[in-house]
This record gives C-alpha cells, structure tokens and sequence, in this order.
C-alpha cells in the first residue's frame, strides 16, 4: 500500500496533467506570437498597407498585408471563442444547476443560422450611416466569425469533461485534487482532445465566412451600409466582382496556402499530441481497428471537408482510390460533430430549465431590438405598430411555411438522389472511379457561383411569361439543393463503407446478398449518417434560403429569405423590427424540427450502430 | 473420424502472398492439409494468418495459389453447407436474435413458415429461448456467441468454421460454451461432421480437438500436426492435457 500509493499519484499527475496545460499555452501563445511576428515583418518590409493598395486594392504585392489582416482577424476571433468556450464549457460541465440553462440556451444559439445573423450585427454595429468607422467594421467582422467558431469548441468542452472517467475523478478525489488543481490537472488535459477536433472544425466555419465578411453591402443604395474591409477574403470578392478570373484564383491559391500552412503547423501536432489524451476505453476488436486511420490522416481529412472545399480541387493528382478513401474518413467527422450536437444530458434538461433558457434568448433579441432601435433614435412602438399593420403574423407564418415546402422539396430531391448515389459509389470500384471526382467537383463550387447560370437559364427566357413565379420556385429549391445534397452524400458514403468487417464477412458467409443486402445491411447502416447529414443539410439548406429566395432585383419569392433581405432596404425602425422578427422565427423553426424530427429520429439511430 | 474414408475438404498447397510497394508479405507458406470427419483445431501464434487461412477455406478470401476442395469441388465463395463462427459475433445491431438466425437461412429455398421453425429450434437448442426478440444490444457477450452458433447451426451445415469463438468471452463463460459446442457436435443429430476451429489458446485447442494443426510464426507454415486420441467428455483439468499443451506451445516458440 506504501509503495502503490506515491506512484499511482504520480501516474495521475504525470501521465495527464501538467504537461499538457504548458504545453497547451505555450502552442497557443507561440502561435498568437507567431502571427504577431509575422505580421511585425510584412509590415515593416511593405511598409504597411501603401496608399497604393487603398487605390488599387487588386495589386498582388498588397496579398501579404492582406493575409496577415485576414489571420489577425480570424486569430482575435477564435481567441474570443476558446476563452467563450472554456468559461462557459466548463460551467457548464461542473455546475449541474447551471447546465439546466445553460446547456439548452447553447443549443438554440447554435440553431441561429450564420448568415441570418449577419444583418442584426450589421444592425448594432454599424448603425445607419453608409461610411461606418473602420475600428467598427473590424468588430463586426470580428463577432461575425466568432458566431461561426464558438459553439463547436464549447461542445467539445462539455463533451470533453463529460468524458471524464469515474474512476480518474474518484482517484482526483481520493488524493485531494480540488479547485483550480482539478481544473489544471484533471479537466483541461481531458478537454484538450476535443478541443482540437473542435477547434478544426470552427476554423472551417471562420474560413467560410471570409470571403463573404471582409466586403460585403447591406441595404439599398440611400441607405447602403458598406463593410470594406483589407483582406483576403475581399481581394477574392473584388477579383470575382470584376470578373478577373487570374487573380480571383491567385487570392485563392493563397488563401488555400494558408489554410494548409495552419494545417501542417498547428492543428497536425496537436491532433497528433491530442491522441495522448485521451482516456483509454476497451480495447477495440480487431476487425474494427484495421479500419482504423491515424490521427494525422484524420486531422487533414477533416480539414479537407470542412475547412476548405477549395482543397481537394487542387489534388487532381491524387488516385482515385485515395479520394474514395478520403471519403471514408469522413465516418470521424461524423462521429464528432454527433457528439457535439447532441450531448446526451440534453435530453434530460427539466422544463425549468427550457422555460428559462429561451426566456433568456427571447430576452437577448429584445434587448438587441432596443438597442438597434434605441441606437437609431427611433420608438420601439413605432417600430412595433409598423409590423403590425405591414406585416400581420399570419403573413409571417404563411411565408415560413412557404420557405419550409421548398426546404422539404430540396431535402426529398437531395435524400433520393444521394441515397442511390451513395450506395452505388459504395459498392462498385469503377462507378466510385466514375463518380467521384464529378462529385468532388460539384461540391467545391460554392452555391452562390451557381447564380448567374441560374439566372440566365431559369429568370431571365422567363421574365415576361406566366410561368415566371415556377421557374423562380425551381431556381430557389435548385440552390437550396446545392447546399444540402453534399453532406448528405458524403455521410451516405462514409456509412455504406463504415460497415464492420466481420458484418461484411457474416453476410458474405451467409450469402446475403444483392438487393437484400442493400435493404438489410446497407440502409439500416446508414440510417444514423441520414440522421446526421440531415441535420447538417438542413443547416446548409437555411444558409442557404436566406440567398436563394432573392435573386436579384426585384426578382424573388416569398420566403423568410427574401423577408429578410427585402427587410433590410426598408424604414430603419420597421426594418430592425421585421429582421429580429424573422430570425427569430427562423429560430423558432429550426428548433421546432430538431425536437420534433431530428432527436426523436436519433433516439432511434441507436439501434442501428454498431458496437465500438 | 475414421480416417480411411474420403476427406471433407481437401486444403491444397494454399499460399496467400500480399503484394506491397517494393516487397511483398507473405502470410500462408504453401499449407496443404485434409479435413475428415472430425474436430480440427488451427493454433499458431497471433497475427500468423490462422484467420486468413480459414476464410479462405470459406471462400471469404481469395488464396494467392492453391486450392480448397470441398467433396472434391472447388471452393470460390461461401458455399450454403458451412457454417461460419466468429470471434466479434459479428451479429446485426438492428436484428432481433430471431432475424440474426433467420438471414442465414433465408437465402435458401425453404417456405417462410419453415424457416421460422428452423430458427426456432436452433435457438432452443443453444439455451436463448424467451429472447427469439431481443437485440444483440440487451445480450450478454455469452449469449451473443450462441446467437452466433445458432445462426451457424441453423444451416444444418457439413462444416463448421470457428474463427476464435470463446476469446471474446469471459473465463467462465467460454469453458460452459466449449463443453456445449463439443456436446452439439458429437450429438448423432446434427449433420455437422466437421468443425474447424482457430485459435491461439492452446490449452483450448487440445481440450477440444482430434486433432491439431500448429503453425509457425509468419509466414505460416505446418510445423506439426499432432492427434489427441483422449476419452470424451474431457475434463479441462486433465493433467495429460497439460502435458500435451506444453509440448505443442514448444513447437510454436
């Protein structure tokens, strides 16, 4: 007993605790120093930002001023949402009376589609003048990529803690281990593995705002509000806007350099250092392990998909059978933003605590009424009394429900397709050969570059026809399309081929085969990856709608998307009444599908996962 | 288990080569063996190809060279008179112990009705009845593996392959289920002559066996083949056991 005792507190000790926490800061501080140092450099060596780059913002010497503004940006950004997701992580995680509320609030915040929040910062922000102080443009586009990165980081937090073994918190109990050494020693080593996965996954979310956020107007012309920002992202719009296509890919192939320099810099080691950390479970069985990649190949796969859909554009020289397998991997992410999302104890929250936390967001959209309204000196009842003779709530309803039936066509057309595709890519060598590289080429083509094809083939033939109001539906369920059917897919297929060895040889062995393996084996398999590409789809589908519905001038349909934007030209206070009112109500319908569709569907996904 | 007569399966000059980038590994050296009427054990050192060779011997696995000759054919893919066994239980998360059974047969020509009542049987008979509708999920690892051998069993197979059955299971566990598989494959009953079983254990192999078939390290190859000519049932315990252990694990290392 004499002898155990010592080392199996140095075992604790040693084995998760300090280290990490050095190390940890020490990467994080190292890398914000890097950056800085960088910067310091490019600065001094271009001199700053010449006048040159403010008159001729597409001269290729001004990039590297560009590259370090645009990381500057996203590095203060994701600052703010590792410190959001820390504190309100573990909050969470060690209170449980706390997690009541603060759990739920996490997830509706996280329903709010990204590109509905754009026009309420905007709102509280920038305010109304069309030439806004760059100091405010900055902050606003520095909260806009914080609503995309914080709340992944903040559910691997509390999946992290949550993860803790009982017997490692008894042993942390036993030898004294309280407060702030428990914190140190126990819950930051356990949360650091998810961290990283999580933090990958909210740069990917950074990364896709800029080149929407670094140049971007609001409004119509009298009272446009223009963001104008230095950066990457906004040399790529600029490029785009003046149809240069040689420097539009130049930004590009930068921006991708980057995002892999990042990649082989920070998130390789740590994923790599990651996997030390994590708690040992029972030995997985053999025939799952050979399935099994390593944490490096995971860390860039993942990045792949989700950081930058650009990337796998630029890899034409790999072989085939790598894309298919690239594919495959997808399974991990699958497996994490599973967790993230759906954190088991959320389904156990008391009513008290659901009452209260929408009764604080309902509060926060309040509170951002009064302020945008109040910063516009404006009365809130005019601005209230005004959507209540513009626009009724049956309205509101009426156009909710109409932007929910082209979502639920989209998701039909987008289901069917994918689920044939999938299991065909799935199952034969040459059509995943075939297939897969149109598939992965479709899917790096962002949505909204699909737009003037739109318009030239489905608006404009139509504009003086009867049958204009159809082809403009179409048009609008087609872009939804685009944002939904890839994650759909690409979980589809990482299921079908996430099949268990032994599963495979077991129906091998028993000859079960052709359509009866596909109906026995292969969707019931694939049921949970539905589930889960669902959900992101139906997340990629809102993003989605708030463009689609509005395709130009004067050229849209009834929907909360074109709602939105059309709110944004009118009277300030009705405006700022009718944009809260609609994300509101966006809110409000995702969250409604998630309990009444989603989690009721996931509780039964259980069954049909296979074992670990 | 009278030798004199035609040999089940005929494994013949089976070689498995995995080509890789500038050298190739091979894992099976040339094996060749017959399978009479009788429990067979494969043992040999883990990671040897001991699981290779026998989805080979199913047609799972593709051999490099060779063949496998079952009443003299040749074997190229699973074949409905072989049973398989496996270490995972490998058993369909979303089927009910009924439909895990009911999948092996149903690909054969036999009527609904009778195929309810095979399965039914074969439940009964491995000591899962009341559970024909619960999920893998509910059952204890024990009683997965008797889902497994009832599937198996409900073939009514000639052969059956056993990949490592008992070690997924707990001590305990895995003696009861060795005595019963013994039990079940002597029973005049069932049609089962031949059970090829691999494994690492060989305290395991001897207890059950008429024969074992030890392989050496990779590339595998037969270093002896040694007969247990002992009264059944056999007593775990029985120190000639032992003795017969050792000298088979001195071959290995």
């Amino acid at each position: 007993m004499h002898v155990s005792r010592p080392s199996l507190r140095k075992r604790v000790a040693s084995s998760s605790a300090g280290r990490t926490v050095s190390f940890f800061t020490k990467i994080f501080l190292s890398g914000i120093a890097a950056v800085a140092i960088v910067a310091l450099i490019i600065e001094l060596l271009t001199g700053g930002l010449s006048p040159n780059c403010k008159s001729n913002p597409l001269d290729p010497l001004c990039i590297p001023g560009y590259a370090v503004r645009t990381l500057t940006r996203m590095t203060i950004a994701y600052a703010f949402a590792l410190g959001f997701a820390l504190t309100y992580g573990i909050a969470t995680a060690m209170s449980h009376r706390a997690s009541h509320v603060l759990l739920p609030l996490l997830d509706i915040f996280q329903s709010v589609p990204v590109l509905g929040v754009v026009p309420v910062v905007f709102l509280i922000i920038l305010g109304t003048g069309s030439n806004p102080p760059v100091f405010n443009q900055e902050v606003a586009s520095i909260i806009l990529i914080f609503t995309a990165m914080a709340w992944a980081p903040t559910f691997g937090v509390i999946a992290g803690i949550n993860a803790i073994p009982t017997d490692i918190k008894e042993a942390a109990h036993a030898y004294g281990m309280h407060g702030a050494r428990y914190l140190r020693q126990i819950v930051l080593p356990a949360v650091f593995p998810e961290l990283v996965w999580s933090s990958i996954l909210a740069w990917g979310g950074g990364w896709y705002l800029i080149p929407v956020e670094e140049h971007l107007s609001f409004g119509q012309p009298p009272n446009q509000t223009q963001v104008d920002l230095p950066g990457i992202g906004r040399f790529i719009a600029l490029a785009a806007l003046k149809a240069d296509l040689g420097l539009a890919l130049f930004g590009l192939i930068v921006l991708v350099g980057i995002i892999l320099a990042i990649d082989r810099l920070i998130w390789k080691p740590l994923g790599v250092r990651a996997e030390k950390y994590k708690y040992e479970t029972v030995a997985a069985p053999r025939t799952t392990a050979t399935r099994q990649s390593s944490v490096v190949a995971g860390v860039r796969r993942y990045e792949d998909r989700l950081v930058s859909p650009v990337l796998t554009f630029f890899k034409s020289e790999r072989s085939y059978a790598a894309r298919v397998l690239e594919i495959t991997r997808l399974k991990r992410i699958r497996h994490i933003t599973e967790r993230l999302r759906f954190p088991e104890r959320i389904g156990r929250i008391p009513l008290w605590g659901r009452i209260l936390s929408y009764a604080i967001f309902v509060g926060l959209v309040i509170l951002g009424l009064i302020v945008t309204i109040m910063s516009r000196s404006q009365s809130i009842e005019s601005g209230i009394s005004l959507l209540a003779t513009d626009v009724t709530a049956f309205e509101l309803i009426a156009i909710t429900l109409l932007s929910l039936s082209r979502l639920v066509i989209a998701y039909v057309i987008a289901l069917s397709w994918t689920l044939g595709a999938g299991i065909l890519i799935a199952r034969s060598q040459r059509l995943s050969r075939l297939l897969v590289p149109i598939f992965d080429i479709g899917q790096s083509i962002p949505a909204t570059a699909l737009f003037p094809l739109v318009v030239i083939l489905l608006v404009d033939p139509f504009k003086n026809s009867p049958y204009l109001g159809f082809t403009l539906n179409l048009a609008s369920v087609l872009l939804i399309l685009t944002g939904m059917q890839w994650y759909l897919l690409f979980n589809i297929v990482g299921a079908v081929n996430g099949v268990p060895n032994d599963i495979l040889e077991a129906t091998a062995a028993y000859r079960v085969r052709g359509r009866r393996f596909v109906k026995e084996i292969l969707i019931p398999a694939s049921f949970p990856a539905i589930l889960i590409g669902s959900i992101q789809a139906w997340g990629g589908g809102w993003n989605a709608l708030i463009v689609s519905e509005s395709i130009g001038a004067n050229v849209s349909v009834p929907g909360l998307g074109s709602f939105l934007v059309q709110a944004s030209s009118r009277e300030p206070a009705l405006g700022a009444v009718e944009i809260y009112a609609s994300l509101l109500v966006m809110t409000a319908t995702v969250l409604i599908i998630n309990r009444l569709v989603w989690r009721r569907l996931l509780r039964k996904a259980d069954r049909y996962k296979f074992e670990a | 288990m009278s030798q004199t007569s035609e040999p089940i399966l005929q494994i013949k000059d089976i070689a498995k080569i995995y080509p890789g980038e500038g050298k190739s590994t091979t894992v099976l050296d040339h094996i060749s063996f017959d399978v009479y009427k009788e429990f067979l054990c494969i043992v040999g050192p883990s990671g040897c190809g001991k699981s290779t060779l026998l989805r080979i011997i199913d047609g799972l696995d593709k051999p490099t060279s060779g063949q496998v000759l079952f009443h003299g054919q040749a074997i190229t893919s699973p074949s409905p008179k072989v049973g398989v066994i496996f270490q995972t239980f490998a058993l369909i998360p979303w089927k009910t112990v009924l439909g895990n059974v009911l999948m092996a047969i149903s690909s054969a020509s036999i009527q609904k009705e009778e195929q309810l009542k095979i399965a039914q049987k074969y439940i009964q008979d491995v000591g899962l009845e009341g559970f024909e509708s619960s999920y893998p999920k509910e059952l204890s690892g024990g009683m997965k593996q008797r889902v497994g051998i009832a599937r198996a069993l409900a073939l009514q197979p000639e052969v059956l392959l056993m990949d490592e059955p008992f070690s997924s299971l707990d001590a305990l566990t895995a003696e009861n289920l060795r005595r019963e598989v013994v039990d079940i494959w002597r029973d005049p009953a069932y049609p089962t002559g031949s059970v090829i079983m691999v494994t690492h254990n060989v305290q395991e192999a001897v207890e059950m066996a008429d024969r074992v078939i030890v392989l050496s390290a990779r590339p595998a190859k037969i270093v002896d083949d040694v007969k247990i000519d002992l009264e059944r049932p056999r007593s775990p315990r029985d120190p000639v056991l032992y003795d017969l252990a050792d000298r088979i694990i001195s071959k290995i290392s």
